[in-house]
């Protein structure tokens, strides 16, 4: 019995929270205890107002192209550091875990402010240095789960028994090994996508006026303007949200094939 | 006939060695775009800005900004609420995800895995929005605030200060808390409960299953639990900065400052982050130097 209680505290703990700023956007106003009205006046004003749809239309191009650079970075890095077997290979797989924990967003984005501020690759400042700083944020949770997704599915017997059959490199990988993977690759991309689109404190850093991004744009409306920043901050909930509830299809989908 | 034995080189051999050679080549072809692209947008971004931090704004080499860290007050300041905020975040996170993550494996599956996929989701969540949630919820007139004045019959200048440490830290704890639960997780799933009615059976009392059987398998885990915890709370600063700006002084906020804001001093910041990498490295090593005695003495 204290079990369910606790559980069901412990669920309300997550889901409070988060359901405040998505009653909030919903709501007229809301003073007083309970919110007041119901319009979608707040969420109008993302599409409506310039300055937040460019925020929104630079938002998707920044979390789109860091999923798509970390599918070409991630993956077959995560392929090939599976099958190194040496002590090096286990370094590496290491190393690229605990990087991101010794250097925090917050050191990448003063690096990287400071490395390329002036020409040859004067990129701050620039949409470029966002989906790159993105792209670093997001890799070591595409190159965990890719790599996770090798190791399970047992990647070096797979591609010798398909080899044996006569298989060459490019049908090992297109009928074995890419079908095998690929609901951790979208996995991948589903969390990388979910993580860039809120991502706040490299992109402070190192976006100029020309990369304004919809967590800055709710960064400047959480003091101008609560009613906006609510239908910002309910939205963000519903792009992790929804990221979440495909991953975990694709978990069970996954689960499913192992079973098989 | 002993003497007539010789050793046949099989044709195959040195097929097999040259196809590990091109196998070794293509591997390392495919590791070149992620050896690129972090040793030309991480490796030296990072080097640079390590050397940089040892010239002042005009380019003469001088050790000043490293000087500046542990003479100047805001900057001593800054380091010791650091730590001290960073501990007691991740002190919070770490016994609370704990204690979530040992009622989920108690839990049928189906509702642990509920449990924790709900705990997996404030990973992706920004800063600022858990910021926003909780302004709303717990701020000067948040809702919460609001029914308990309601209840009590106080006056409004009674509330739950959102804006100050403790604040700040139960914030924190939204994000520290579910990271700590998916990590404990896989840790209480591999404590074998076999071994634990082993000890009860060889007559061991209840503390002495938990001092000699419990708790060696959990620590190794929570301490690796805890680093993590402990290098993300140093570098945060998304949250603070959208609940208080600069009102609290902490090293991730100094160095933002540095980088972004009016104090616009890069080489400084430079200085700042390198002390910062020092402070998680060395806590990150103590850690995983502990947990690696604690699991050699454990068996």
């Amino acid at each position: 019995m204290i079990r369910w209680i606790l559980f069901i505290f412990l669920v309300l703990y997550i889901v409070v929270p988060m359901l405040m700023p998505v009653i909030f956007s919903f709501s007229v106003f809301w003073q007083d205890i309970l919110p007041q009205g119901f319009t979608l006046r707040w969420y109008e004003a993302i599409l409506t107002r310039p300055a937040n749809y460019e925020a929104l239309m630079v938002s998707l191009i920044v979390a789109s192209s860091a999923v798509l650079l970390n599918i070409l970075i991630a993956v077959p890095a995560a392929y090939a550091l599976n099958r190194m077997g040496s002590k090096w290979g286990q370094r590496l797989r290491e190393g690229a875990m605990i990087l991101p924990l010794v250097f925090p967003p917050l050191v990448v984005g003063t690096a990287l402010l400071q490395a390329f501020a002036r020409p040859p690759l004067a990129l701050t400042g620039t949409l470029w240095m966002v989906i790159i700083a993105h792209t670093i944020l997001g890799f070591p949770f595409m190159f965990r789960i890719v790599l996770a997704a090798f190791q399970t599915i047992d990647e070096r017997t797979l591609s010798e028994a398909a080899a044996s059959l006569g298989a060459n490199l490019w049908q090992r990988m297109r009928y074995v090994l890419i079908p095998n993977v690929l609901p951790g690759i979208l996995s991948g991309a589903l969390l990388v996508f979910a993580i860039s689109m809120g991502e706040f404190e490299v992109t402070s850093m190192v976006a100029g006026f020309t990369a304004q991004t919809l967590p800055l744009r709710l960064f400047q409306q959480i003091r101008n303007d609560m009613r906006v920043a609510s239908a910002i901050t309910a939205f963000l909930i519903y792009v992790s949200f929804l990221s979440f509830i495909l991953m975990s299809y694709l978990g069970t989908r996954m689960r499913r094939l192992r079973a098989v | 006939m002993p003497d007539t034995v010789t050793v046949v080189r099989k044709p195959a051999a040195r097929w097999e060695v040259w196809r590990l050679t091109v196998f070794l080549r293509m591997e390392v072809l495919l590791l070149l775009p992620f050896l690129v692209f972090i040793g030309l947008f991480e490796i030296y971004p990072l080097v640079n800005m390590a050397i940089r931090s040892l010239f002042d704004q005009n380019g003469v080499f001088t050790i000043q900004n490293y000087v500046n860290v542990f003479t100047e007050s805001r900057f001593r300041v800054a380091i010791r609420n650091s730590l001290l905020f960073a501990s007691a975040a991740s002190l919070v996170g770490g016994i609370g995800g704990t204690f979530v993550a040992a009622l989920a494996v108690r839990l049928p599956p189906r509702w642990r895995n509920f449990l924790l996929s709900l705990y997996a989701l404030p990973m992706t969540l920004s800063g600022l929005v858990v910021a926003f949630a909780f302004i709303v919820l717990l701020g000067r007139n948040g809702v919460l605030n609001l029914i308990v004045r309601r209840i009590f019959d106080l006056p409004p200048t009674v509330y739950f200060n959102l804006y100050d440490w403790p604040g700040i830290v139960m914030v924190y704890a939204f994000f520290q808390i579910p990271l700590m639960t998916l990590s404990m997780a896989a840790v209480f799933e591999n404590l074998d409960p076999s071994l634990i009615e082993a000890a009860r059976n060889l007559g061991a009392r209840p503390w002495q299953v938990w001092r000699y059987v419990v708790i060696p398998v959990l620590l190794p885990g929570f301490l690796a639990g805890m680093s993590i915890q402990f290098a993300g709370m140093m570098g945060a600063f998304g949250t603070v900065l959208a609940l208080v700006g600069m009102a609290k002084n902490l090293l991730s906020l100094q160095i933002y400052s540095h980088a972004s804001e009016s104090t616009y001093n890069l080489p400084q910041a430079g200085a700042l982050a390198i002390v910062l990498i020092t402070i998680t490295a060395t806590a990150l090593a103590l850690l995983s130097w502990g947990a690696r005695r604690l699991a050699r003495r454990g068996t």
